[in-house]
This record gives C-alpha cells, sequence and structure tokens, in this order.
C-alpha cells in the first residue's frame, strides 16, 4: 500500500512536469496557430542556464538558497528572452504560413537548440539537479513519507496553473491573449496589439518550459536529449485537451504521469514510459477524431 | 516532359558519373558517399510520403533503422546472406509502414506529426536500447558484419567499400527513375489527390485506405532499402544512426532541400553524410573546436536548423524548387508554373 | 424503374437534426432537382449519397443493392460521381490530370507497372488522356487541359468539376451548385450543356442549384427541402405554385422572426452633449483620396476619393464585388493599401497597422460582426473599454441593450446574429469612436432588429460619432443616412445626399440593380406572405421587401449567392420571383 501511495506521489509530480509543459504549448498554439516542437529544447535549454549559474561559478559566502533562488531566476529570464527572441526574429515573419510549415519551423529550432546546448554542456552526461527543497526533506502524510521535492513540484504545477487560468480570465491582457486566440484579425480591428500579445505568449510559454525543466532535474538522468524528449509526453497531455482546453491539459498531464509511473513498479524499462504515452495519444486521437472525413466534418 | 526512356538514360549517365566521384579518395570519405546513399534513401522515402501523398512523418530513420536491425539479425544471427538481409529488411521496414500508416487513415498534418515523432522515439528508446529486444538488435554489442557479398560480389566495409558504394548507387538511380515515373502514373496521380484534396479523391474512386497504407508502405520499404545497407557499409549496427534525431534531421533536411523533388534527395543526402566529416576533418583547431571535441554533429545539426528556418522563411518550396523556379524564370520562353518531378 | 432509392433518411450533427426522415426516388435517366433554403439540408443529404457522412437511420439503395456499407470510393465505381459547392479540383494537377484520376480508378491500374513504366500502362495511359480530351471537348474545355487547376477562374473550374464526374463513367451525377458564380447567360448555357450532357453521356442528374431557372427548366422532377424535412415534390409547374414552397423561399414575418423587442430604445445614461456641433465645426474627419487596393494580382478598388465629416452618416452603396466592402478594410488596415492617401484626424493612417488605426478611434466592425465566439459578452465589453481606455463602466451599453446583461456570461458565439450585432454596436456605445465604419449591419436579421440597429445609428449621430455605413439594403440606409457614395466596378460612381437619391430613384436603380432582369420602373407580380395576395410593386420597394421581410436564412443565401456571383441582391431576387411566378 505505502508502495502504491509512494508510485502516486511520482507519477503526480511527474504528471505537474508534463501539465506545466504542455500548458506552454497549448498557450503558444492557441495564440500564435504555432505548434511548437522545440518546447521542450527551449526549457532544455533555460534549465541548463540555470545550472550553469547553481554549479558553474562558486558562491563564496552565499547561503544555498539563496544560490537556488539566484540560478532560478537565471534560468527563468533566459526563457523569458530566448521566448521573445524566437517571436522577434522567426515566428513573426511566417504568421500567414501554413501551420504545418510552422510547425517544421519549429523543429529546426529544436535541433539548433539541442546541438547548441550539446555543445555548451556536452551530451550524454549525468549533470547535477537543482533541488528546490533541501534533499532529504521529507512529509508523512497519512504514515507515508514524502519527498519536499515532489510536493514542491505538484504545488508549482498547480500554482501556476491556476495562475495562468486568473490572469487570462480576470486580467485586461489575459482576455487580449483569449480574443487573439480566437481571432487574430479581429483583435487587431479591436485595438488590441497582437504583436505584443504574441510575444507576452512566447515569453510566457517558454518561461513555464523552463519552470518544468527546472523542477524535473531531480527525478531523471538530465542531459540535453532526455529534456528535449520530454516534448512528446507533453504534447500527448497537450492533445489531450484538444490542444484548446486548459483545464483538460492539465488533467490530461497528471493522467498521463501516473499511466507512465505505475508499470515501473513491476517494469525496469527506459522506453516503457513512452510507449504508454504514445497508446495515450493514439486512443485519445481515435476516439476525439471526427468521423468522416476532415473536410466535411467542420 | 521526358519520356521513360530519356529517364533511364539520364540515370544511368548519371549512375556513370557519380560512380567516379568517389574513386580514389580515402575511406573515410568512400564510406560518405554510400552513407550519403543511404540517407539520400530516407530522404526519397520522404518525397513519396510528404511530396506526392501528402503524409506527414518524423519516424523515417525508425524505418531505416528497423531494416538494418532486420539485415543485420538475417546475416548474423539466422546466417543468412546478405541478398536475404536486405529482402528481410526492407520487408520489417515495408510492415512497420503499413502499422504506422493505420493512425495515418484518421490523422492529419501536426497531428500526424506529433504520433509519428512519437514512434519514433519509441523505437529509439524501446526497441533499439532495451533488453527485451536483444534477439532483434544484438545487445548492446550489436550485429557485426564482416566477409559480406552481394550477386557473388565481395561487399564489406573495409576493402570492398566502393563496391557496395556502387550498388547502392544504382539501386538509388533506378528507385529515383521510378519514382518520377510514377509521378506521371496513374498511381501517382492518386497520391497527388489525396495530398490535394481527400474529399474529392475518396468520391471520385480512389481508395483512401488502400493508398494511404501504400504510400507508407512505399515510403518505408524504400528508407528500409537504405537502411539495411547501413550494416554492411558500417560493419556493425548501433541504435545511434537511427535515433529520434536522425528521423527529425532526415525530415528537416528533406524539406530544405525540396521535399517534393527527387533530385532533392540526392542532395541533402550528400549535405547530411558529408557535412559532419568535412566539418570534423577541417574543424579542429578552429574556432568550432572550442566548446567541445566532437564537434562535426553537433555544430552540423545547428546549421541544419538555422538553414532550415531560413529556407522555411524565404524559400518555401525548398533549395532544388527554388533553383528551378529561378531557372524557369531565366529562360525566356513563357514562364510555365513548375510542377514538380 | 428506381435507380436511387432513400428511405426515412435522417441525419444528426451532435445535437443538430440536419436531415429527419427523407425518402427520395430517381428514376434512370432522370434529372431531379433538389430546392431549398440553405441550411434545408440539401449538401448533407449529397454527402450521404456519396458516403462522405453517415446517416443516423434510414436506408439508400443504388440500382437495388444498398449503399449502408460501401465507402465513398466503392460508390463512385459504382457509378456515383459528384461535384462540389466549394470547389475541390485538385489545384496542383493540370485539368487533364484532374479527369485521368477518376478515369484510372475505375479501369483498375497496377501501380508496379506503372513505375516501371511497361506497356501497359502506356497503352491504359494514352487511352486515359483521350477519353480525357473527348469529355473537356464535350464541355468546350479544349482550351485548359494542360493549365493547372489552381489557376482557372472558379466559372471554369465548376466545368472542370463537371467534367470530372463524368470522367468516372458514372450513372449518376450529384451536381451541388454548379451554376454558382455564373451570370445569367452562363446559366442559360449550363442548362443546354446539362441536357446535352444527359444524351451524350446517358447519366440521371440530381442538381441542387439556388437559381430558380435552371432548375425549373432542367428538372423533370423537384423535391423541396425545408428544415432538413422533405416540404413538397412534384413536376416543376407544380411546386412553383405550391404555397408552402413559396412561403419557404420568400418566407413572411412569422411571429419567432419578429422577435419581440421591449419598445423602442430609450438611450439614458449616454453622454448627450452638444457634441454635434463642435464635431460638425472641426470639419473633416475622414479624407481618402485616390486609394487603390485588393488581393493577391486582382485589384479591387482604384481612384477612391471619399471624405466623412465629423457627425455626419455616410452610406456605400452599389452591387456585390463592387468594393465596398474593400475600401473599408483599406481605411482600417486590415488590407494594405496600394496607393492614395487616408487621412483621419490630420493623421495620414496609409499603411499603418490596423490596431494603430483602431486605437486613434476608427472604430470598424467588419462583415460578420467581427467578435470572438469564446469570449462571453462580459469579456468582449471590457476588451472594449480596455483597448480604448476608457473607463470599465458597461452600465451604458447594458442601459441600450438590457437583453445583453441577461446573456453577459454567455460566450458570444452562441449567441443569434440579432444579439451578436448588438454586441458589435455596443461597442461602439463603449468606445465612444470619432469614426465608425459598419459592413453589413443588417445582413442575416431579422426586421424587428434591424430597425432597432438603425435606430441607433440615429442615436450615434446625435453624439457627434459619424459614421460610414456599407449597407445592402439601400432605403434603410438611405433613410438614415447624410449622404451616400454609389459604387461600381471598383471606383465611385456617385455622390449625391441621401435625400435626393431617396427622390429620384433612377440613379440607383441604374448603378445598383445592374443587369437586372427587369428595367427600372417596371412593376412585376409578387406574391408577398405567403398568403395568396399578389400585389404589383415596382422594383425599388422590392429591395425594402428584402430587406424587412425575408427570414434571416433565405437572406443569408440571397446575399451568399450574389456575393458568389458577384450580382446585387436585388438583381438575384427579382430573378428568383420571376421564377416563381412564370
Amino acid at each position: 500500500m505505502s508502495q502504491f501511495a509512494a508510485y502516486t506521489i511520482i507519477g503526480l509530480s511527474l504528471g505537474g512536469i508534463f501539465a506545466l509543459a504542455a500548458l506552454g504549448i497549448v498557450l503558444i498554439y492557441r495564440v500564435t496557430g504555432v505548434l511548437n516542437f522545440a518546447h521542450g529544447a527551449m526549457g532544455m535549454f533555460s534549465t541548463f542556464v540555470a545550472w550553469q549559474v547553481f554549479y558553474g561559478y562558486p558562491h563564496p559566502g552565499l547561503p544555498q538558497w539563496a544560490v537556488t533562488a539566484e540560478a532560478i531566476a537565471a534560468g527563468l529570464a533566459f526563457a523569458v528572452v530566448l521566448g521573445l527572441v524566437l517571436e522577434l526574429a522567426v515566428f513573426r515573419w511566417v504568421r500567414d504560413r501554413p501551420q504545418i510549415t510552422k510547425a517544421v519551423i519549429t523543429i529546426g529550432v529544436l535541433l539548433a537548440l539541442q546541438s547548441a546546448a550539446s555543445l555548451i554542456w556536452k551530451n550524454n552526461q549525468y549533470h547535477l539537479p537543482i533541488y528546490l527543497a533541501p534533499q532529504g526533506a521529507t512529509f508523512k502524510l497519512a504514515e507515508v513519507p514524502i519527498g519536499a521535492n515532489y510536493i514542491v513540484i505538484v504545488v508549482v504545477a498547480l500554482g501556476l496553473a491556476f495562475g495562468l487560468a486568473a490572469f487570462l480570465r480576470g486580467t485586461a491582457f489575459g482576455r487580449s491573449m483569449r480574443a487573439v486566440s480566437d481571432s487574430s484579425t479581429t483583435a487587431a480591428l479591436w485595438g488590441v496589439r497582437v504583436d505584443m500579445v504574441g510575444a507576452v505568449s512566447w515569453m510566457l510559454g517558454s518561461l513555464i518550459a523552463a519552470v518544468a525543466g527546472i523542477l524535473i532535474t531531480p527525478f531523471i538522468n538530465f542531459d540535453t536529449t532526455s529534456l528535449t524528449l520530454l516534448i512528446v509526453d507533453s504534447l500527448a497531455a497537450a492533445l489531450i485537451g484538444g490542444l484548446v482546453s486548459l483545464p483538460l491539459t492539465v488533467l490530461g498531464g497528471f493522467l498521463l504521469g501516473l499511466l507512465e509511473t505505475y508499470p515501473t513498479m513491476w517494469i525496469q524499462s527506459l522506453g516503457l514510459p513512452r510507449l504508454i504515452a504514445l497508446l495515450v495519444i493514439l486512443a485519445v486521437l481515435i476516439i476525439r477524431a471526427p468521423r468522416g472525413l476532415p473536410s466535411v466534418a467542420k | 516532359m521526358p519520356g521513360h526512356v530519356t529517364r533511364f538514360a539520364m540515370a544511368i549517365v548519371a549512375f556513370a558519373i557519380l560512380a567516379r566521384l568517389p574513386v580514389g579518395l580515402d575511406t573515410g570519405f568512400q564510406f560518405d558517399a554510400a552513407l550519403a546513399l543511404i540517407w539520400g534513401f530516407g530522404i526519397l522515402s520522404l518525397v513519396v510520403l510528404t511530396g506526392y501523398a501528402g503524409q506527414v512523418s518524423l519516424c523515417q530513420a525508425t524505418f531505416a533503422g528497423v531494416a538494418a536491425y532486420g539485415a543485420g539479425m538475417t546475416v548474423s544471427s539466422l546466417h543468412g546472406g546478405y541478398l536475404l538481409g536486405i529482402v528481410a529488411g526492407v520487408f520489417a521496414a515495408t510492415v512497420l509502414g503499413v502499422i504506422v500508416g493505420l493512425p495515418a487513415l484518421r490523422l492529419h498534418g501536426i497531428t500526424l506529426a506529433i504520433v509519428t515523432l512519437g514512434i519514433a522515439l519509441v523505437f529509439d528508446k524501446y526497441v533499439f536500447q532495451d533488453h527485451l529486444f536483444d534477439w532483434f538488435t544484438g545487445g548492446t554489442g550489436g550485429w557485426q558484419v564482416t566477409n559480406a557479398s552481394i550477386f557473388g560480389i565481395s561487399v564489406d566495409s573495409r576493402e570492398h567499400l566502393l563496391a557496395a558504394y556502387d550498388i547502392l548507387l544504382a539501386l538509388f538511380c533506378l528507385v529515383a527513375v521510378l519514382l518520377v515515373n510514377l509521378h506521371q502514373s496513374g498511381a501517382g496521380r492518386r497520391f497527388r489527390a489525396i495530398r490535394d484534396s481527400e474529399l474529392a479523391a475518396s468520391t471520385m474512386g480512389v481508395n483512401l485506405t488502400r493508398y494511404k497504407l501504400l504510400a507508407f508502405a512505399i515510403s518505408a520499404g524504400i528508407a528500409g532499402l537504405g537502411g539495411s545497407f547501413y550494416p554492411l557499409i558500417a560493419g556493425s549496427v548501433s541504435p545511434q544512426p537511427f535515433w529520434v534525431f536522425t528521423s527529425l534531421q532526415l525530415a528537416a533536411i528533406g524539406v530544405l532541400m525540396g521535399v517534393r523533388y527527387v533530385p532533392a534527395a540526392a542532395l541533402g543526402g550528400m549535405f547530411m553524410a558529408v557535412v559532419p566529416d568535412v566539418l570534423t576533418r577541417y574543424g579542429h583547431g578552429t574556432f568550432m573546436s572550442r566548446f567541445n571535441y566532437d564537434i562535426s554533429y553537433d555544430w552540423f545539426q545547428i546549421a541544419v536548423g538555422v538553414l532550415l528556418v531560413l529556407q522555411l522563411i524565404l524559400m518555401p518550396d525548398g533549395v532544388w524548387g527554388d533553383l528551378r523556379a529561378r531557372a524557369a524564370a531565366m529562360r525566356i520562353r513563357p514562364v510555365k508554373k513548375v510542377r514538380p518531378a | 424503374m428506381t435507380m436511387l432509392r432513400i428511405r426515412n433518411l435522417g441525419v444528426r450533427f451532435g445535437g443538430v437534426v440536419a436531415l429527419h426522415g427523407v425518402s427520395l426516388d430517381l428514376n434512370r435517366g432522370e434529372i431531379l432537382g433538389l430546392i431549398g433554403p440553405n441550411g434545408a439540408g440539401k449538401t448533407t443529404l449529397f454527402n450521404c449519397i456519396s458516403g462522405v457522412v453517415q446517416p443516423s437511420e434510414g436506408t439508400i439503395h443504388f440500382e437495388g443493392r444498398s449503399l449502408r456499407f460501401a465507402p465513398p470510393h466503392e460508390r463512385a465505381r459504382r457509378g456515383i460521381a459528384r461535384t462540389f459547392q466549394n470547389l475541390q479540383l485538385w489545384g496542383s494537377m493540370t485539368v487533364l490530370e484532374n479527369l485521368q484520376v477518376p478515369i484510372d480508378a475505375v479501369g483498375r491500374r497496377n501501380t508496379l507497372s506503372d513505375a516501371l513504366g511497361l506497356p501497359l500502362s502506356h497503352y491504359a495511359e494514352r487511352s486515359a488522356r483521350e477519353r480525357a480530351r473527348a469529355i473537356l471537348h464535350v464541355l468546350d474545355l479544349d482550351g485548359y487541359t494542360q493549365r493547372l487547376a489552381a489557376d482557372l477562374p472558379a466559372g471554369i473550374q465548376r466545368r472542370v468539376e463537371l467534367g470530372r464526374a463524368l470522367a468516372m463513367q458514372p450513372k449518376l451525377v450529384l451536381l451541388d451548385e454548379p451554376a454558382a458564380g455564373l451570370d445569367a447567360g452562363e446559366t442559360e448555357h449550363l442548362a443546354q450543356l446539362l441536357h446535352k450532357v444527359r444524351e451524350r453521356f446517358r447519366v440521371s442528374m440530381l442538381l441542387v442549384d439556388h437559381d430558380m431557372s435552371l432548375v425549373m427548366r432542367v428538372c423533370d422532377y423537384i423535391y423541396v427541402l425545408d428544415f432538413g424535412k422533405v416540404l413538397s415534390r412534384g413536376e416543376p409547374a407544380a411546386v412553383r405554385n405550391d404555397q408552402n414552397v413559396i412561403a419557404a423561399y420568400l418566407g413572411e414575418a412569422t411571429p419567432e422572426l419578429a422577435e419581440p423587442e421591449p419598445g423602442p430604445t430609450v438611450v439614458t445614461g449616454l453622454p448627450r452633449t452638444d457634441a454635434v456641433e463642435v464635431a460638425r465645426a472641426s470639419g473633416r474627419l475622414l479624407e481618402v483620396s485616390g486609394l487603390a487596393a485588393g488581393y493577391g494580382r486582382l485589384e479591387v478598388i482604384r481612384d477612391i476619393d471619399l471624405t466623412v465629416q465629423a457627425g455626419e452618416v455616410v452610406a456605400c452603396i452599389g452591387a456585390n464585388g463592387a468594393g465596398k466592402t474593400t475600401t473599408l478594410r483599406a481605411i482600417s488596415g486590415v488590407v494594405r493599401p496600394r496607393a492614395g492617401r487616408v487621412v483621419f484626424a490630420g493623421r495620414d493612417i496609409a499603411g499603418a497597422n490596423p490596431e494603430r488605426i483602431s486605437r486613434m478611434g476608427l472604430a470598424h466592425i467588419p462583415e460578420g460582426r467581427g467578435l470572438f465566439p469564446r469570449l462571453s459578452v462580459e469579456d468582449t465589453l471590457r476588451l472594449a473599454t480596455d483597448t480604448s481606455g476608457k473607463p470599465e463602466n458597461l452600465a451604458a451599453a447594458f442601459d441600450v441593450f438590457p437583453r445583453l446583461k441577461q446573456r453577459r456570461r454567455q460566450a458570444v458565439g452562441t449567441l443569434s446574429g440579432g444579439e451578436q450585432q448588438m454586441v458589435a454596436m455596443a461597442r461602439a456605445i463603449l468606445v465612444q469612436p470619432r469614426l465608425l465604419m459598419i459592413d453589413e449591419m443588417s445582413q442575416g436579421l431579422a426586421p424587428t432588429i434591424v430597425r432597432q440597429l438603425f435606430q441607433m445609428i440615429d442615436v450615434f449621430r446625435s453624439q457627434g460619432i459619424a459614421v460610414l455605413l456599407v449597407e445592402q439594403f439601400v432605403e434603410s440606409a438611405l433613410a438614415v443616412a447624410d449622404r451616400a457614395y454609389i459604387f461600381e466596378h471598383g471606383s465611385i460612381a456617385h455622390e449625391a445626399a441621401a435625400e435626393e437619391l431617396r427622390r429620384d430613384r433612377s440613379v440607383i436603380a441604374g448603378s445598383y440593380l445592374g443587369t437586372a432582369a427587369a428595367a427600372p420602373g417596371d412593376a412585376i407580380e409578387v406574391a408577398s406572405n405567403g398568403n395568396g395576395h399578389h400585389k404589383r410593386i415596382t422594383d425599388p420597394q422590392l429591395m425594402e421587401i428584402l430587406s424587412m421581410r425575408v427570414p434571416a436564412e433565405v437572406k443569408r443565401a440571397l446575399e451568399e449567392r450574389a456575393e458568389r456571383e458577384g450580382r446585387s441582391a436585388g438583381a438575384l431576387a427579382l430573378e428568383l420571383l420571376e421564377g416563381v411566378d412564370r
């Protein structure tokens, strides 16, 4: 029983990360129409910037929490700049292109970012994780000890999801973002600054990806490729929400996390979680796909 | 429009010229030449699938990998001849192609891209690297292939690399001609009809299920044909060449060179095999080796990414398509809209 | 002998019933007409027959065999071919290739021998090409064989689609609005062509079209669909005189359509200022000179000179396709002007982006109302106040449109057309722009709502807001406007005071009705309100009938078709009425 509970917690925290990454994907997709295959790579690069600040330089006299905060701030700041640069340098110029073309462009971005990171931080080697809570700290929940870092992930994921929802519902800028996601042409006629909304959603999406990347470092053998390839699980979660619904996306993320974790109670395998992710995508897509031909079933 | 005979003649001339190309070069470049053709097959497979039939796939390297392991297993573990290995490899890839094609019956565009990326990742992490499949992959060491022969011609990775290159090149030229023929023929038109409007295609008597699966089967078979030669020219198989990033690179370079055009595949294959090697040879001691010793792969992939982004912004029909259009515009006769070949 | 037998067919999309209990018989060699207002389920029926939509109940038999489990391509091979309302040619292929695909599909070809270029394929290829050429010749398309389908004009594409359907060697051809986009002469030609096709290719046809003159001329028998059910059927002459049919087409002011509206609009809480005086004194608000714009290679408008004084209501009228909408779009920056100046409030805004122009106080309500379907009413109005920097007080809007207050939490996409237009107008109330441009305000709306909206324009004027109005329904527009510009073929043909135009209708009749079947001033007989009372009315009044008495669906259908054909809705309506009356 306690083993089951432990796996549930692990699954939930993994799911929290998928949910976060998927939130960023859905946000960018809805506002700018770009399905971002480079989302994992962007989170990866920002995570490595944080890692560099954390481990790369001496921090004489600073307490551990201050170093952590500094590293995270650096990573997040980099993520925001990266999102902005990509929007300004690349995606602003291809706004009217077909959706699939924009998706292929993100594959180019993925390849470039992944290689650049691998040049700087070397590939396929174990990197020390960034802990938000002290490594050994545990809570006891109904007699089951739970690592504090797992709790942090679930809390941050839920917090960011609700925060994003509140931002979109309750603020003027959030309304503009929803307006642009419905129709950017019309939004322009209403005086909404479409360019700015696009830029902010890229920055926000990139920021969330960085948060997901930093949070996951204690739990996987994290290197440039494994973080980049988190994109597959995140896209699976995003597809559960139909690339539209934010609540369903978050739910999908947690569901997928649990699904990928429980089987590892019995089988140790590199690929099994991904196989499950793939099967979940397929099942969801086949259930969701409209009957008949796409051009008819509008 | 050149007829069939002209096309075959052009292919033979191309073979004669290209076969001379790596003669006299060192083994490294000879290996590159053969590798260029293997990746050339990979991109050719995208020309059929994406360029003709309009279906998206991000798992072409997986097809090649399955064929490579299939060929390796047949030769090493079942002690078949290499020819049998190739047949087995292509067969395995084709079967996988049909299976991957099944979701394409319901999915389109970006969702299909996501699913095929998932398939590439599953095979990379699960099949090629998991101990469950050691019988297929030969374990961590992979299959070793030495002293193989095809039609009595000795081919292997050390002494007879050029023989392998020639056979590959002949096959490549043949497949290229067949694909151009296909484009102009009934089946090619049906593929293009599916690409332009599935709705009209199905109501005009094109069996969508059959032709989508056929496109995936042909495509996977072509990718597999290239892949099944990999153990031969490299001497062994490992997961690395066929991992998920190779699939992404194949798609990226295919689009970069012009995914609707057969010659773009040759161009792309060459680019994919030769550029990393050139970077390794001449890049050391320059700024490129400042960060990392293994410069070939990473600098190359950065270049692919950046070029792809630039190409999609500046010349959407790909390098080959754009060159063709410019050449056509420079001729004085009235400009006809360029059609893919 | 019955070739196609449909029994009790029903189709549901989610909660929407598209077809219900439809039964239909088509005999060999027959041309069967299928008519009915838009949304009546005609295209859905086509989709069921050709297999792209699965019916939820009922049966379809073709030549005695059930089509239940036959996929679309199988039905095609059994002899059912079709065309599409929204053209579905294979654009990157030549016309010849477009015809070869169905020819190949019928005469099974081998992929391997195709790729190898074996003689077998050669012969098949050559015979397919010959057959395709023959069909193209019959359809008068010889000149287009090697052209890419996407490069052809829509009218030609429709004919190629017919050719492609015939290339299947079908027994039954389903024609979905073959006359859309054709003018009267071309439609006449099409009617002859269809008869010729029936004789040459020995096919039966099922024909959907809005053009009554075509349907009445060509068809042997007619089914009338309305709201997914068979309303009536019979020979053309019988259908033509069927009161139910006339009512469905021309409509009557039924109680549901005349939505009860609580009294006349009382505008309270609005800053009723002496703004008018101030605004007028400040002179020209918008000054457009030499404006040209277009899409792609097409130049739609040129040499547009137009001014709007502050606080003035100006109407733009003219046939569909005359360039009114493009003019508004070029002014608001949705379309980039190619030449000319647009001076708004003293600043040249030509080429500026729409956001900036909007923030300068120029609000543009485009066709289709330009709203955000997923935003709630309240959020939409908040968005309006956010972007204009006006205080966030929605009370003013809710005072004018109390119904919006009830629906404030509802997503705009789920509102009725009238309520959506209210939201669009409420935005203007909140934002108080200096110039409000409204495109096709009354499109598809019930008469009472239209009346209320026109009253709003009077209110705007009283607040000193200038209004530039594009309106299909001339009479209502002229009633509210101070001045009007008459557009013809992409430029302004005439400018006059609205008063003057109302007195002298010949000016409008000449340019607005264009090639209308009836000459201006001619009296025609109209069956109004479906009561069987016939009235004699003159054609300018006809416009009023169209603008006020016709149900929204019919009007939208009419306008959509007019848009497609590049003609005025008025001219179309005349033809329609003639067809019914004949």
